[in-house]
């Protein structure tokens, strides 16, 4: 919040409105539903507005969720301030670990500052990218089905390109297991 | 007649409870200004009194609340009330609300009969596994004369729609 705002930072705004926007209009195009709740709507559907979403890390550098296409991508939105996100986490890193070189990507993005994701990075032992989103990356996950706005809130991107899942609220371990052992 | 809509609406619901299902294990959840439900009343010409009706299964973090008023000043700083203590492994001790609370805000420099917009902002949680970020809601009351009348509770959500009006 004490940061001012460097073109960077407007241009990765202006992406994230964007995609946004695309991800939106897609939605109302499938017949999808902003208020039938999250999931089912996108499901199936191009993560292309996905892919172009580009927020920095927590050096700052900007990176764009493009680059991780062809993985099992789980696209996680979190926040320090909510527990039952850092919860889920553990299992987040476990899976990395286990099926990082199979080709499963776990990116989180957090509404959060740099700081406190740093401190909470390194003390889970954070083993994949935590992007910086700020409470703009909020509208972005909305723009997905995420109804209500609130967290945790994960995407999961088939080897395709395609939206194979979404959720709003803790992915249990064995839920977890079963999508990767579908998909990866 | 009836044994066709009942057997009608019998076959929706399954079908409901199906679907339901088969979207996945998301629990149904409240909008957040419906799960915490802000009012705000006049009482007196100076001061207003906020309050938070926190749906079950829900609660707010004591220091995320955050007041303000508009066009006036609070003569002091907002006095919480103490919440319950929770352990938290990331932040330590932290003080949570659940149910009701309320508290009142002195204001300065304000005229009898002015209209005040009272902003909360609040961060809280669901105990089914979600958090809401911080939201702000707003109400508009009016301060009542010296001695007079305190003025109508005020919600900032209007009441939920209902098929019978």
């Amino acid at each position: 919040m004490t940061r001012p705002f460097s073109t960077r930072r407007i241009l990765s705004w202006a992406g994230l409105a964007l995609a946004g926007a695309i991800a939106l209009s897609a939605g109302l195009y499938f017949g999808g539903s902003a208020d039938r709740g999250s999931g089912a709507d996108l499901r199936g559907k191009d993560a292309a507005a996905l892919f172009g979403v580009a927020l920095p890390d927590t050096k700052g550098r900007e990176q764009s969720i493009g680059q991780w296409k062809g993985k099992l991508l789980v696209v996680n939105f979190w926040a320090t301030w909510c527990v039952p996100c850092r919860e889920e986490m553990p299992e987040f890193v476990k899976a990395q670990q286990e099926f990082g070189q199979r080709g499963l990507q776990f990116v989180g993005i957090a509404i959060d500052d740099t700081a406190k994701v740093e401190a909470f990075a390194a003390e889970l032992g954070l083993n994949y990218p935590a992007l910086i989103g700020g409470y703009g990356a909020i509208e972005l996950s909305r723009s997905f089905g995420n109804r209500l706005g609130a967290l945790p809130f994960t995407i999961v991107v088939d080897r395709a390109g395609r939206i194979s899942h979404t959720q709003l609220g803790p992915i249990k371990e064995a839920q977890l297991r079963a999508i990767i052992s579908q998909l990866l | 007649m009836k044994s066709s809509i009942v057997g009608t609406l019998t076959s929706a619901l399954v079908a409901l409870t199906f679907c339901s299902s088969v979207a996945g294990a998301e629990p149904k959840l409240l909008e957040p200004e419906r799960a915490f439900a802000l009012s705000v009343q006049a009482v007196d010409e100076k001061t207003v009194e906020v309050r938070f009706a926190i749906a079950h299964g829900y609660y707010l973090y004591r220091e995320k609340m955050k007041f303000a008023v508009e066009p006036a000043v609070l003569a002091s700083p907002p006095q919480l009330p103490p919440g319950a203590l929770k352990d938290d492994p990331f932040f330590g001790t932290v003080e949570t609300y659940r149910g009701r609370f309320a508290l009142r805000l002195p204001l300065a420099s304000v005229e009898p009969g002015l209209k005040v917009t009272v902003k909360a902002e609040s961060q809280g949680c669901a105990d089914a596994g979600v958090c809401y970020p911080p939201q702000v809601q707003s109400v508009t009351v009016a301060l009542p004369a010296p001695g007079g009348r305190p003025g109508a509770p005020v919600a900032a959500t209007p009441a939920r729609k209902s098929w019978f009006n």
